[in-house]
């Protein structure tokens, strides 16, 4: 058993939904990109707030310009999606799609944009409907930062635990790289853990 | 029928061997969860058919059905993933698998699958 009542059935059964989701995405961004995207096998963690720091630390060098993506949705199952793209991965991403050698930074922002909706719509669409459930999206924001600023204080002071599902986007030809993190607090893990609970009662039923 | 189940995880398996014994519930299903444990239990069980995930550790689906392929150029091998880019199809059906299919697999993608293979 692990922290709020979380099992290794529970675990699994997220990790496998989680890579359905991004089954569908990478699908959708290689359609987009007319390329091919490696899989990456998702990871699951329950942590405190001070751990998710230290866990995206692991992901993103500290020193890495990047351009992060957040966005909230909301319902039975709610969170945080968040994406972080390298500027360098970013701005392969504004050449790739404005076929420009040099893409403006407009040019760049509206490509992060439009490559992180259509990854966070295809995956949490996804993800819920193996769920049996539905959300709603807010409206995304996205800024520049470095690596050791991604999670503000803002982001942490009113929570306690927090589920960190993780994968990887990889276009190695284009070099065009990202990682997604999908953040649920504190009430919403036992929300998260009844639907995952209904879905494994339909494979043991 | 000898049938062998390939996914690192337990109950990806679990439902589709569910899914399996719905229609064929004499069928011996053995199960590996990674692509090496699958080319090893390959060469000594020769199952008639293998479901095959494509991402997991150690050794992925990919070079997992190169092995297999390379042991018995008719092995009966279906891919079960969540990747459905159409160049990873095109890929594992160039490497020798006899179809693909997305995940999750429910028993009317099993039925189709079954009907398909020679077993």
């Amino acid at each position: 058993m692990h922290q709020n009542g979380f099992t290794d059935d529970h675990l699994d059964m997220l990790r496998e939904l989680m890579n359905i989701a991004m089954g569908n995405a990478t699908a959708s961004i290689a359609d987009l990109l007319e390329a091919f995207g490696k899989m990456h096998i998702p990871q699951i963690m329950i942590s405190d707030m001070e751990g998710l720091d230290g866990y995206i630390q692991q992901s993103i060098p500290k020193d890495q310009r990047n351009y992060v993506t957040k966005q909230l949705f909301g319902g039975e199952f709610s969170g945080e999606f968040l994406f972080v793209i390298s500027e360098e991965s970013a701005i392969h991403l504004g050449h790739h799609l404005y076929d420009v050698d040099q893409p403006s930074d407009g040019d760049i922002l509206d490509a992060v944009i439009e490559l992180t909706n259509i990854l966070s719509a295809t995956m949490i669409s996804r993800l819920t409907e193996e769920l049996h459930t539905k959300v709603q999206f807010f409206v995304p924001s996205t800024e520049v930062v470095d690596g050791n600023a991604l999670i503000s204080q803002e982001d942490i002071i009113n929570y306690h635990r927090i589920i960190i599902i993780s994968t990887q986007m990889e276009f190695q030809h284009q070099n065009i790289n990202g990682q997604i993190f999908i953040l649920t607090k504190d009430g919403m893990i036992g929300s998260l853990k009844d639907l995952i609970d209904r879905k494994l009662e339909e494979l043991y039923a | 029928m000898k049938i062998l189940v390939v996914d690192d995880s337990k109950l990806a398996r679990m439902f589709l061997i569910k899914t399996l014994r719905e229609l064929e519930p004499s069928a011996k299903v053995l199960e590996a969860e990674n692509g090496l444990e699958a080319v090893e239990l390959f060469k000594v069980e020769k199952p008639d058919a293998v479901f095959l995930d494509l991402t997991m550790p150690v050794m992925d689906g990919y070079e997992a059905l190169n092995e297999i392929i390379k042991m018995d150029t008719k092995a009966q091998v279906v891919i079960v993933s969540a990747d459905i880019q159409a160049q990873a199809q095109s890929t594992v059906l160039a490497s020798g698998a006899k179809m693909m299919v997305p995940k999750p697999i429910n028993s009317e993608k099993m039925l189709s699958v079954l009907q398909q293979l020679s077993i």
